[in-house]
C-alpha cells in the first residue's frame, strides 16, 4: 500500500522559492491502478519523481508498505528503485544500442537476477507484452512506438515491483495503440497485483483506472 | 550481458569517432614506447660507458705528450702527494726514455719508416730553428744527422702496465722482473730480442752498465715488443733522474670518487701536472647520450598527458551526450559505482586498442627511431671527439685503448625492447585510461535522474 502525507516539494529558483507539491495526500491500495491528472506545471511529474524516490521531498513521508522511502539512505533509494518501482516513460528512454532482450535484462541486473536466469525471465516478459521473438533481438530504433513502449513496460515489470510509476504512458503514441498501451497496463495490475499510477492528460483512459486524483497548482483537489 | 560487456559495446558504438580516439592514442601510445625504447637503450649504453671507462686518473707533466712537448718531470714529492690523496686505492710510475745508438749495444727493431724519419728530423731541426729563421739562414745550416731508430725504455713501478690489454704481461720466457727494485734488470720485447738474438739470462749494455735480461715479453704491439722494460728506481738511477718520473696512473677505489678525486689532484698538483681520466672522457662522450635520454624523458611524458587528455576530452564529451542514458539508467535502479564502471570499461577499451595499434607502431618504429636520436646526436659529438689528440708510450696505451673502446660503444646504440619498458608502456596505458576517466567518472556520480527526466 502507497500512502503519501503532507507532502511537499519546494524549489530554488531565480524568482524565488516555488511549491510544486503542497501538503499532498493519498492512498492508493495495493494492486489499485490509479491515474494522476492535471494541467502542465501542477506538480505531475514532480510528485512521480517523489513516488519513485528520484527526488526527496522537502516534508512529509511516502510510505511503501509501511517504509518511508523519503528517509533512505542515497544507496537504500537505488535499491528502493530496482526492486519495488518500475517506470514507464512517455518517451520511452530505452538504452539506445541496447537490444529489447538486453534492455529488459538490464533492469534485471540492476535488480539483482542471477546472470544465467536472465535471458528466460527476459524473453518472458517481453512475449507476455506482445513482443515477437524477432523483435526482441531488435534495437529500439528498430521497433515502433507501440513496441518500444511495451518494451519499456517489461523491462519495468522486471523484477516484479511494488508500484508501477507511468508517465503519460500513452502520450507519444497514436490513440488505437494507446488504448492497447493502457489495456495491457491494466491487465498486468490485475494479473500481477502490481499497484500501478499513472500520469495521464487523456481524461477517456483516467476514467478506466480504479482511482483519480486531480492535482491542481501541487495540491490534490479531487 | 553485464557492466564489462556495456562498456565493450559502448565503446564501439560510434565506428567513426571510436576509429579517431584510437587512432589518436595509437599514436601517443607508439610515441611512448618508443620514446621508453630510446631512453633504456641510451640509458644501457650510457652505463656500458661508464662501466668501460674504468676508475683510472693518469697524471703527466704539464705540457708532455709521449716523448713530445715540454715541461718538467714529476717529482716524488709530487708522486708521495698523488698516493696520499684521498680514495687513491694503488698509483703506478712510469719514467721512459729512448737509446740511441751511442748509449746501448742494442740494435733497435723498430725500423725508423718514413713517418719516424721526419719525426726526427722535426726534433734536430727544431733545436736550431730558433737562429736560422731564413732562407740563406736555411742553406747554411750544418747537415743534420741521419735519424736513426731509436730503442724506448720504460722505467715502471708495475711491469704490467705496459700491457696493451689492460691484463698481466704476456712473459713468453724467462721471468718476470720485482718493478719496485732498482736492480739492473730487464725485460726485452719479443721483436727487440729476435734482432738481438736475446733469450732470458742474456746481458746488453746500456747507460754503460750491464743490464741482465729476466724474459721476453710479447704483447702484439709492434711498438711496445721493440722496448725495454725495467724498475722504475732503476731507470731513474741510470739516467740520473733521481725520483722523477714522467707519468703516474692512480687507480680510484670507486668510480663514484673519480671526478672529486680529479678535482683534488688539480687543487694539490696546480698547473704543474695534466690531470685526465676516462671517467671525464666518457662523461663528456656520454653527455649527448643523456641529452636523448632526457629527451626521449620529455617524449614519455609529453605523449602520456597527450593520451590523457586525448581519453579525457573523449569520455568528457560522451558522458555530456549520454547524460540522459545515465539518468535513465539510474532511474531503473542502476548504483554509480555500475555506470562508472561501465564508463571506466569504455575508456578501457578504446585505450586498449588503442595501446595494440600504439605498440605494434612502437615496436615498428622504435629501432629507427632511437638509431636516428643517436646518430644525429653522434655526428655532432664525433667533430669534437675528432680534435683530442692521442697519446702514446706505457699507460697512456692503455688509456687510448680504453677510450677506443668508448668510441665503439658509443656508436654501437641498438634500440632493445625489454620486457621491463613493456611493462611500463602498459602501465602508462592503464595511467592513462584511469586519468581520462577520473574526471567523467565525479561527473556522472553527480547526475541526478530526476533533473534529466525533468528535461524531456
Amino acid at each position: 500500500m502507497l500512502v503519501v502525507k503532507n507532502l511537499t516539494k519546494s524549489f530554488s529558483s531565480a524568482s524565488g522559492e516555488v511549491q510544486a507539491l503542497k501538503n499532498v495526500n493519498m492512498t492508493v491500495e495495493t494492486g489499485e491502478f490509479a491515474s494522476i491528472i492535471g494541467k502542465s506545471g501542477s506538480g505531475k511529474s514532480t510528485l512521480l519523481s517523489m513516488l519513485g524516490a528520484l527526488d526527496v521531498p522537502t516534508s512529509g513521508s511516502i510510505e511503501v508498505d509501511g517504509v518511508d522511502i523519503a528517509k533512505l539512505s542515497a544507496s537504500q533509494q537505488t535499491a528502493y528503485r530496482a526492486k519495488k518501482i518500475g517506470f514507464v516513460f512517455q518517451y520511452y528512454n530505452l538504452i539506445p544500442n541496447l537490444t529489447a532482450i538486453e534492455n529488459v535484462i538490464l533492469a534485471l541486473e540492476f535488480g539483482g537476477m542471477p546472470a544465467k536466469l536472465r535471458k528466460a525471465r527476459a524473453e518472458q516478459l517481453l512475449s507476455d507484452v506482445g513482443l515477437e521473438p524477432d523483435e526482441q533481438l531488435r534495437n529500439p530504433s528498430r521497433l515502433s512506438g507501440g513496441q518500444q513502449q511495451r518494451v519499456s513496460i517489461a523491462r519495468a515489470l522486471a523484477n516484479k515491483p511494488a508500484i508501477i510509476l507511468a508517465d503519460e504512458p500513452t502520450g507519444n503514441l497514436d490513440s488505437e495503440t494507446g488504448k492497447k498501451i493502457f489495456d495491457l497496463l491494466h491487465q498486468l495490475s490485475r494479473s500481477q497485483n502490481t499497484t500501478i499510477l499513472a500520469v495521464t492528460h487523456d481524461m477517456d483512459i483516467a476514467g478506466k483506472t480504479d482511482r483519480t486524483f486531480k492535482l491542481t497548482d501541487g495540491k490534490i483537489t479531487a | 550481458m553485464n557492466v564489462v560487456s556495456r562498456g565493450i559495446k559502448n565503446a564501439l558504438r560510434s565506428p567513426l569517432r571510436s576509429g579517431a580516439i584510437v587512432l589518436m592514442l595509437a599514436i601517443s601510445i607508439g610515441l611512448i614506447l618508443s620514446m621508453l625504447v630510446a631512453r633504456s637503450s641510451v640509458n644501457a649504453k650510457i652505463e656500458e660507458v661508464k662501466a668501460t671507462a674504468g676508475t683510472n686518473i693518469t697524471i703527466s707533466p704539464a705540457g708532455v705528450m709521449g716523448f713530445s712537448g715540454g715541461g718538467d718531470a714529476l717529482t716524488s714529492e709530487q708522486l708521495a702527494t698523488i698516493v696520499s690523496t684521498a680514495h687513491i686505492s694503488s698509483t703506478i710510475a712510469t719514467l721512459s726514455d729512448q737509446l740511441g745508438a751511442a748509449d746501448t749495444n742494442l740494435t733497435a727493431s723498430l725500423e725508423l719508416g718514413s713517418f719516424g724519419a721526419r719525426q726526427q728530423r722535426f726534433d734536430s731541426s727544431s733545436a736550431t730553428s730558433t737562429t736560422n729563421t731564413n732562407t740563406e739562414a736555411e742553406t747554411a745550416r750544418p747537415a743534420r744527422p741521419a735519424p736513426t731508430p731509436r730503442t724506448t725504455v720504460t722505467g715502471t713501478t708495475d711491469q704490467n702496465s705496459v700491457s696493451t690489454d689492460g691484463n698481466k704481461l704476456n712473459i713468453t720466457s724467462g721471468e718476470s722482473i720485482n718493478a719496485t727494485s732498482s736492480d739492473l734488470v730487464a725485460l726485452v720485447g719479443t721483436d727487440l730480442a729476435t734482432k738481438n738474438n736475446l733469450v732470458a739470462g742474456s746481458t746488453f749494455t746500456a747507460y754503460e752498465k750491464n743490464i741482465t735480461v729476466k724474459g721476453i715479453f710479447k704483447t702484439d704491439n709492434k711498438f711496445q715488443d721493440s722496448g725495454i722494460i725495467m724498475p722504475l728506481a732503476t731507470v731513474q738511477t741510470l739516467t740520473d733522474q733521481a725520483g722523477a718520473v714522467n707519468s703516474i696512473t692512480a687507480t680510484v677505489d670507486s668510480s663514484d670518487n673519480v671526478t672529486s678525486t680529479v678535482a683534488a689532484l688539480k687543487t694539490a698538483l696546480g698547473t704543474k701536472a695534466d690531470i685526465t681520466s676516462q671517467v671525464e672522457q666518457a662523461a663528456t662522450s656520454v653527455s649527448s647520450l643523456e641529452s636523448i635520454s632526457s629527451l626521449a624523458l620529455a617524449g614519455v611524458i609529453g605523449a602520456t598527458i597527450a593520451g590523457s587528455v586525448i581519453v579525457l576530452l573523449s569520455m568528457v564529451m560522451v558522458v555530456r551526450e549520454r547524460r540522459h542514458e545515465i539518468g535513465v539508467i539510474k532511474a531503473i535502479g542502476s548504483t554509480n559505482a555500475k555506470v562508472i564502471a561501465q564508463f571506466v570499461t569504455e575508456a578501457l577499451t578504446l585505450t586498449i586498442i588503442g595501446s595494440i595499434v600504439g605498440l605494434t607502431m612502437g615496436i615498428l618504429v622504435s629501432g629507427p627511431m632511437t638509431n636516428s636520436l643517436v646518430s644525429n646526436q653522434n655526428s655532432s659529438s664525433s667533430t669534437t671527439t675528432a680534435t683530442r689528440g692521442g697519446m702514446s708510450g706505457g699507460p697512456s696505451a692503455m688509456f687510448r685503448g680504453g677510450m677506443n673502446q668508448i668510441s665503439a660503444n658509443f656508436i654501437q646504440v641498438t634500440s632493445s625492447l625489454t620486457p621491463e619498458v613493456f611493462i611500463a608502456a602498459v602501465g602508462i596505458t592503464l595511467l592513462i585510461a584511469i586519468i581520462g576517466s577520473a574526471i567523467p567518472a565525479w561527473s556522472i556520480a553527480r547526475i541526478r535522474p530526476a533533473e534529466v527526466l525533468r528535461t524531456e
